[in-house]
């Protein structure tokens, strides 16, 4: 499974939220992609993936993370850090209010 | 007092990341070299031994976008200009959270708030017209202002950069 699948889960989980992936190799699915990226992600001619975006209940769509380029671990140690951050923290906390 | 948009010390740290092994090309340890330039944020060149680049990075802290800035100074250091293309440049946005927590912690306290933009330049092999197969080198000689960035065959040496011939070739007293 791809790192940021499994990752991405996990966060979704946490946050007790679904979990939906757009595939970019699917013609109508990176028709989404481009969209949301071009509205609120690293919009590029060929951009970074993945990119990792949260929506919230009012409509609003928060971008997170997009992928680094150096290398696959440095990725997933993005990864790591988003899960253990302060931000998820709190905005679980407020959602079990 | 630092340039506005200059990273400081802690967020240097958290974007950095030990740079691994030449991917198809020698399988030799990636030296990872930062260069200075008239823009404000920071750069790293990810490169083997034999002068073949992984990938180029500028990082800055600012809510504006660094790509043309980016590409105009790529181009100033690349031979040709035209190797620079729009479709090898890539944004990536740091927000903070993916970043550890002393970089959280940091970001989190100035308002409004910024993020880090990082532009990549990632150059893929390609073929020349010829069929031939052309990697993405750079030369870092202290006799350039900058390093300069050339394509040339994977087998080629550091030694081929266009730059460095052209000073070579010029004749005495010229």
């Amino acid at each position: 499974m791809p790192l940021s699948v499994r990752k991405g889960r996990l966060l979704a989980k946490r946050l007790g939220v679904p979990f939906r992936t757009l595939d970019i190799d699917r013609p109508a699915e990176e028709r989404a992609a481009d969209r949301l990226v071009r509205g609120h992600g690293d919009d590029a001619p060929d951009y970074l993936i993945p990119q990792v975006f949260l929506e919230w209940s009012d409509g609003a769509v928060q971008h997170l993370l997009t992928g680094f380029s150096e290398k696959v671990a440095r990725t997933s140690d993005a990864w790591d850090a988003l899960l253990a951050s302060e931000w998820l923290r709190s905005v679980v906390r407020e959602g079990s209010r | 007092m630092s340039r506005r948009g200059a990273l400081p010390a802690v967020l240097r740290a958290a974007l950095e990341s030990t740079p691994g092994t030449c991917y198809r090309h020698c399988d030799r340890p990636v030296r990872l070299r930062t260069v200075a330039s008239s823009l404000p944020g920071t750069w790293h060149v990810r490169a083997c031994p034999s002068g073949v680049v992984s990938v180029t990075s500028y990082a800055e802290w600012t809510r504006r976008d660094p790509v043309d800035s980016v590409r105009r100074t790529l181009r100033r250091w690349t031979v040709p200009r035209s190797l620079v293309r729009s479709w090898d440049l890539r944004t990536a946005t740091r927000h903070g959270p993916e970043l550890g927590r002393r970089a959280e912690a940091s970001l989190a306290r100035v308002r409004p708030a910024r993020g880090v933009r990082v532009v990549y330049w990632r150059v893929y092999p390609f073929r020349a017209k010829d069929g031939t197969e052309r990697r993405l080198f750079v030369c870092f000689r202290r006799a350039h202002p900058g390093p300069v960035f050339f394509a040339a065959s994977p087998s080629s040496k550091r030694s081929e950069c266009p730059v460095c011939a052209q000073r070579v070739r010029r004749p005495r007293g010229a």
